[in-house]
């Protein structure tokens, strides 16, 4: 008697399991569209390089440095740039 | 170029009534009126919703809570038991934005998302808000964040100022990223559009029928980029509490 209740209770953990294996597997195919990606990983660069570029120009107007400053700071806002990138991507990584 | 037709008019603000004060114009214009109705949205909308409060809710209740638990499980996924704190603000940043871009979707109806202005007042307030929280949390020990551990001390006079950009660069991606997919939508579909009535005979159809399936992909994206800045929040508000 007992055991064909566990069997029974054992079916049925079973068959959640597998709804639950199901539900996830859904879930990580879920991937984002190629555009969408792009454009995460565009803004990132981006944004870094206006900043560099807009820091590099308030320093060259208050130093009357006038090229280097925005030479440095362009430089400075890619590698940043580049720096974001990384982070988003190994965000992604490890949703993944 | 801002002619008759041209697919970019649907951005352009038309003041309702003229107000200004001192040297500021604070007229009143579309762009506030969509502001307005959202906020009308979200406000009847949650609290006429919930008025019920059974414990079987109803479909419109389950939609309210629905929204509640999902802002709710992510804080509490990406900040934890601090989180909590940081709902209110969180939500309300959500459902801004969420319901500011559906009322976007809406026919003739001006998107107030797809000006650079209003999601970049959005991403400073969090921008703001994060520092301040991170100086109230660690005091001087805040700018500890633009210190990598583990780096040799020789690098830092060329790491610190690459950190510091990426820092400054959060408030920017952010009400780009909003923005930049909301203009493109919108533009893309009024694009389309205007292919509907120029082509001959019947062949009008086919871009009609690709403007219904891109009205779809535009609500998905409207919902999406509300996800994500309400995802990034977070993060941000995460690192205000744990640096690194």
């Amino acid at each position: 008697m007992m055991n064909y209740k566990n069997k029974d209770l054992e079916e049925l953990n079973k068959k959640i399991k597998n709804i639950d294996d199901q539900k996830n597997n859904s879930n990580r195919k879920k991937k984002e569209s190629g555009a969408g990606f792009g454009f995460k990983i565009s803004t990132e660069i981006i944004a870094a390089l206006v900043v560099g570029v807009g820091i590099g120009l308030i320093v060259d107007n208050y130093f009357n440095t006038k090229p280097f400053g925005l030479i440095i700071f362009f430089i400075f806002g890619a590698l940043a740039g580049f720096l974001n990138v990384y982070r988003v991507m190994r965000r992604i990584e490890k949703q993944r | 170029m801002a002619a008759k037709d041209s697919p970019l008019k649907q951005f352009e603000i038309d003041t309702i009534s003229n107000i200004e004060i001192g040297n500021y114009n604070l007229s009143f214009t579309n762009s506030s009126f969509a502001m307005l109705l959202t906020v009308l949205i979200i406000t009847l909308f949650l609290t006429l919703t919930v008025n019920t409060r059974s414990i079987i809710p109803t479909r419109m209740q389950l939609i309210s809570e629905l929204m509640y638990n999902f802002i709710a499980q992510l804080l509490n996924d990406t900040v934890g038991d601090n989180g909590k704190k940081y709902f209110p603000f969180v939500f309300s940043l959500f459902m801004f934005v969420l319901i500011g871009n559906m009322v976007g979707m809406i026919p003739y109806q001006f998107t107030f998302t797809s000006h650079i202005i209003v999601t970049f007042a959005l991403a400073a307030v969090v921008f703001i808000g994060v520092t301040i929280l991170g100086f109230i949390n660690h005091g001087i020990k805040f700018f500890s964040l633009f210190v990598i551990p583990g780096v040799p001390f020789y690098m830092h006079p060329l790491l610190i100022p690459i950190e510091v950009i990426s820092y400054l660069s959060r408030p920017i991606s952010l009400s780009v990223r909003l923005f930049a997919n909301m203009l493109a939508g919108h533009t893309l579909l009024k694009v389309f559009a205007g292919f509907v009535v120029s082509m001959p005979f019947f062949t009008g159809v086919f871009p009609l029928a690709f403007i219904v399936a891109l009205t779809g992909l535009e609500i998905l994206i409207a919902f999406l980029q509300a996800y994500v800045f309400a995802i990034l929040t977070c993060l941000y508000i995460n690192d205000a509490y744990h640096l690194h």
